[in-house]
């Protein structure tokens, strides 16, 4: 009681955020308990009058369509991480090995830029690039240069997969930059003057130098994008389909979104939305394992 | 405290000798480490370029007149200059709408954000405070563990937000991580500014606007930008909680013109309403009219962006130091 009369206004301080937090986190956690329920919305407070249906909203446990939904998101998420997560690590090297200050800087801020345009933005870059008509830059290039036939891209799934990983590497490489680049700043100097020393090369001192120097970094971005492996990258492939591929490259998240928004079937949804969640849990269990074993790095 | 200048000079003398291997590299650079200059600035100049590329191509072709763009491919320059185009994107109704909505809700819930982050940050630097470590978990489990998409909905409906300008303002509002970077910042304050203002007889909610307040300013505009960011391009919250035409976000309309392909029926119901020019080659076809809205839509953040970049990548880097 003391406490409360000493630093009562702190803790008025603290009351938004705890408020915000008990509302918007709190509450749709505690609402996922409508997967076992038969929901209907308007059955008493927060529908919560509904009837308790038990597992029968987790069939599709048995049902082969989902581990194919579950299975390519995780590839998915896993061939973008693969591409996309080194390709900041290695622009942070170049860029660090830029002798021209002005340079550098100028090169950098360009890099950040796309970071800042929304997935719709790259989504509508996307589409007006690869368009059919003359306004496509890809098939003008391809009919000038290769003499090739125009294609319609945006409907043909094979290159789904190939367009998420460019459209994110294209996105996040500088953003994802910044970082490494202020790990880079926190090497010993000492030790590139020893290795200069010693004879060793520009390549030799990225190599033996500035890349394990980025390792602790490396492996806590790492932990932290495994984390939102499955989770993640709706807008993006949102975005990306269109009907035609739909069923082709749904993933777990725009596949709840178009059940469970559009469909209305709440509490099917949020059962494969909890399964989701956790396999996302057990991997970032996993990742933080060998993240501590291998590296003694670990966020939790 | 005596040991503080030694140690500042000893970093200064370290930075002085990192610098001279630097220098011997420029005297003799051996013909690899050319081949290896060049490789590397022309990689850089190929990123470069394919990052602006894309949207140098779409302002382009928004300035080319729809039916000569149809004809045959353009490259670097308009070849049948016009503004018509972004004329039609100015005369849309959904897209004026849609930047008092935007800029509304941009302004309003960062403001409203950053209160309510630097509040809590504020008494959560406070060691003493007893309670901390329990509130602390309370804010942080939900970084790890959250709703579904489908939980989350049926929160936003059952306390009111569907299709509310406030669900754009709310929810969002506190950021665990933010905070903590907020945190992180005000604890580097050294502790007899707040001290002596006790002693002055200051209470804490004198010492959180006289001292804090103002001590915080780099790291609130960082957060401001961030946060500013981060509103400008939420698409998500108006496709999953908004379906009402005026409080429709500049995203979502972006969304209905380049990629649901709604374009050519807003183009006729301008004209229907005759609001702009209907001369035949003024008229825009689907394809420039996406063009000219993506430019609307994606440029304003682009030139506000170079401002803040000191702050940001300052803020940046807290909190990289944080985690």
């Amino acid at each position: 009681m003391k406490a409360l009369k000493n630093y009562y206004v702190l803790y008025l301080f603290l009351i938004p955020a705890l408020i915000l937090t008990l509302l918007f986190n709190y509450l749709p956690l505690f609402s996922n308990i409508i997967a076992f329920m038969d929901y209907d919305i308007f059955a008493g407070w927060m529908g919560l009058g509904s009837k308790w249906v038990g597992f029968k909203n987790f069939a599709f446990l048995g049902e082969g369509w989902f581990y194919e939904l579950l299975v390519r998101t995780i590839y998915y998420n896993i061939t973008i991480l693969l591409f996309s997560f080194p390709a900041s690590i290695i622009l942070a090297l170049l860029l660090n090995e830029v002798s021209s200050n002005l340079f550098k800087k100028i090169s950098q801020s360009i890099s950040y830029i796309p970071h800042f345009v929304s997935w719709v933005t790259v989504a509508g870059l996307t589409y007006i690039f690869l368009s059919y008509d003359n306004t496509g830059l890809v098939n003008n290039l391809m009919t000038t240069v290769f003499g090739t036939e125009r294609a319609v891209y945006m409907q043909d799934n094979n290159i789904f997969l190939p367009l998420l990983i460019i459209t994110q590497t294209w996105k996040e490489i500088g953003w994802g930059s910044i970082l490494y680049l202020a790990a880079i700043t926190m090497i010993d100097p000492q030790l590139y003057e020893a290795a200069t020393m010693d004879g060793a090369g520009r390549w030799r001192r990225m190599f033996h130098i500035t890349l394990p120097g980025l390792i602790p970094t490396t492996v806590v971005l790492l932990i932290f994008s495994l984390a939102g492996l499955i989770g993640g990258n709706f807008d993006q492939i949102f975005n990306l389909q269109n009907q035609v591929i739909q069923d082709q490259t749904n993933t777990i998240s725009t596949f709840t979104y178009y059940e469970g928004i559009l469909g209305a079937r709440y509490s099917f949804s949020t059962a494969v939305g909890l399964f989701q969640g956790l396999v996302s849990f057990i991997l970032l269990y996993i990742a933080n394992y060998y993240g501590k074993k291998t590296s003694g790095t670990s966020i939790i | 405290m005596a040991a503080e200048p030694a140690m500042e000079a000893q970093s200064h003398q370290l930075t002085k000798t990192s610098v001279i291997p630097k220098a011997k590299n420029k005297i003799r650079t051996t013909t690899g480490e050319k081949i290896f200059n060049i490789c590397n600035i022309t990689l850089l100049l190929l990123l470069c370029l394919v990052t602006l590329y894309p949207f140098w191509y779409v302002l382009v072709l928004s300035f080319n007149v729809g039916i000569d763009a149809a004809k045959g491919p353009i490259w670097f320059w308009p070849r049948d200059f016009t503004w018509d185009n972004y004329n039609y994107v100015f005369h849309n109704p959904m897209i004026k709408s849609a930047f008092f909505v935007t800029i509304g809700r941009a302004i309003l819930g960062s403001l409203f954000s950053i209160c309510v982050m630097l509040l809590a940050a504020f008494a959560l630097s406070k060691r003493f405070l007893p309670g901390r470590r329990m509130i602390l978990y309370f804010l942080m489990i939900p970084m790890f563990i959250s709703g579904s998409l489908i939980s989350n909905y049926v929160v936003m409906v059952k306390l009111g937000l569907l299709n509310n300008f406030l669900v754009y303002i709310i929810p969002g509002a506190f950021s665990f991580f933010f905070m903590i970077i907020i945190r992180t910042f005000i604890e580097q304050i050294p502790e007899g500014v707040e001290e002596s203002a006790m002693i002055d007889g200051a209470g804490f909610y004198q010492i959180f606007i006289k001292i804090i307040v103002p001590l915080c300013k780099p790291i609130l505009a960082a957060m401001l930008f961030f946060s500013i960011v981060g509103h400008w391009l939420d698409f998500g919250t108006n496709l999953l909680y908004v379906n009402e035409e005026k409080l429709y976000v500049l995203q979502y309309v972006l969304y209905l013109v380049v990629i649901a392909n709604k374009g050519s029926d807003m183009i006729n119901l301008m004209q229907f309403s005759g609001t702009v020019p209907t001369v035949k080659d003024a008229v825009p076809t689907p394809e420039v009219l996406k063009m000219s809205t993506l430019m609307v839509v994606t440029l304003p953040l682009l030139f506000v962006y170079p401002f803040f970049q000191r702050f940001f990548i300052k803020g940046m880097m807290v909190g990289a130091i944080k985690a």
